[in-house]
């Protein structure tokens, strides 16, 4: 798939990139992609995994939820933390946890050792990338997966179909919201208080998963959009605006069920 | 465990007019300290922590609020400043309140004839909390 994007001011011909279902993704494909969480973890500066985990709660606090920008800065979060692993590796691309159609986390990231290692897919430390630090806080992820007995356990199939029959952009927002506190009030622990949330890896299959929904919900409503006096509000820290969120093709990616591509009458570098 | 019962909610029966769609507006809630999924019945004070989902139990609707965690800022760091001026063109606090909405047609429905609806909650949080409802206002709203 290809679409002419803008670069520098020459026009290219640039590859959307594809994010995948967890659950579809071969061992491979996840080999590769431990190694490149686990370089982002290295990486101790605002490329790293330390750092974008902190946009969303401790230290930063950016994100935004039950307000209708929850959708549209979540995309951009994605986006952003999904380049800065590109940078590692261009061939990467953020998976989604299907919890409509599965009962359980994903088994890449329910594995607490993979190969003899630890799984930075299961739990990684955390060390937000602040000079202020509290006793207190957590020194790594943890979950308690449905530890809150009256919690809606997945699959939320149910739940994903109700949201994607709202037939406005704000009773989608409202819907999904109600089933993404969900499913973070169901994994627990970690996952469970904004404030820590994004330092455990599971979360950004959840968002992918999320901005998923919101793309498919688009495709039943071409034009649909958050309230106009949010549009052009540049979301931090960044300033992508609300209405840059709204194209996932201008973003450089899309969602595929399946994909297949074959060579044209001109295939790329053919000269 | 939290359990919270409203004050007697009037639900006005206009057979010219019958609603279409049955509202409860949580108006107000807080949204730091811990998480909490909150389960919603209606004219059942008899519930807790063990009823769950159960529509026998007048069960109508659930929520999770997926709240801030303790605070990690400074002093007042958390708390929800008014506006300086007329001139502050920041974005509100990320703790400003929030409402939440739920659909409870189904469930008034079910009750039949019924004038007033009398709504209790049952609030577990995800980590040991106590008090963790915390909302300003109640609203019933129906729609023709």
């Amino acid at each position: 798939m290809t679409v002419v994007a803008q670069a520098k001011g020459r026009r290219t011909r640039a590859r959307l990139k594809l994010r995948r279902s967890a659950t579809k993704l071969e061992d491979e494909w996840f080999e590769s992609f431990r190694d490149v969480i686990k370089e982002a973890l290295r990486r101790r500066d605002d490329r790293g995994y330390q750092y974008f985990a902190g946009w969303h709660g401790v230290p930063f606090g950016w994100c935004w939820h039950g307000d209708p920008r929850f959708l549209p800065w979540h995309r951009a979060y994605l986006y952003y933390f999904e380049l800065a692993l590109q940078d590692i590796d261009p061939d990467v691309t953020l998976p989604w946890w299907d919890w409509a159609t599965s009962d359980d986390i994903p088994r890449a990231y329910a594995l607490r050792r993979v190969g003899g290692k630890a799984n930075p897919l299961f739990s990684v430390a955390i060390e937000p990338m602040t000079s202020r630090r509290d006793p207190s806080w957590p020194r790594r992820t943890s979950r308690a997966v449905g530890s809150v007995a009256i919690t809606l356990p997945p699959p939320w199939r149910d739940r994903w179909d109700w949201a994607q029959q709202a037939p406005s952009f704000t009773e989608f927002d409202r819907r999904i919201s109600l089933l993404h506190n969900n499913v973070h009030g169901w994994v627990a622990g970690t996952m469970g208080e904004v404030a820590w949330a994004a330092y455990d890896p599971i979360f950004w299959a959840h968002h992918v998963m999320i901005d998923r929904a919101w793309r498919i919900w688009q495709h039943n409503h071409p034009g649909a959009r958050p309230p106009a006096e949010i549009l052009d509000e540049p979301l931090e820290p960044r300033g992508m605006t609300v209405r840059e969120t709204l194209d996932v093709k201008a973003l450089g990616y899309d969602y595929a069920g399946t994909a297949a591509r074959v060579p044209g009458t001109r295939p790329a570098g053919g000269g | 465990m939290q359990r919270w019962t409203s004050k007697p909610l009037p639900l006005p029966v206009d057979p010219q007019a019958p609603y279409k769609r049955v509202d409860l507006e949580f108006e107000g809630v807080e949204h730091d300290g811990s998480s909490y999924v909150a389960l919603v019945y209606l004219n059942n004070r008899r519930v807790d922590a063990d009823t769950g989902r159960d529509p026998t139990k007048r069960f109508a609707a659930g929520f999770t609020v997926f709240a801030h965690g303790d605070c990690w800022g400074g002093d007042d760091h958390c708390k929800v400043p008014e506006p300086a001026s007329p001139f502050d063109r920041r974005p509100e606090h990320r703790l400003t309140p929030q409402n939440i909405t739920l659909d409870i047609t189904d469930a008034v429905e079910a009750l039949g004839d019924v004038d007033q609806l009398e709504v209790t909650v049952v609030a577990t949080a995800t980590i040991d909390s106590e008090d963790v409802l915390r909302f300003s206002d109640l609203s019933l709203v129906t729609y023709e």
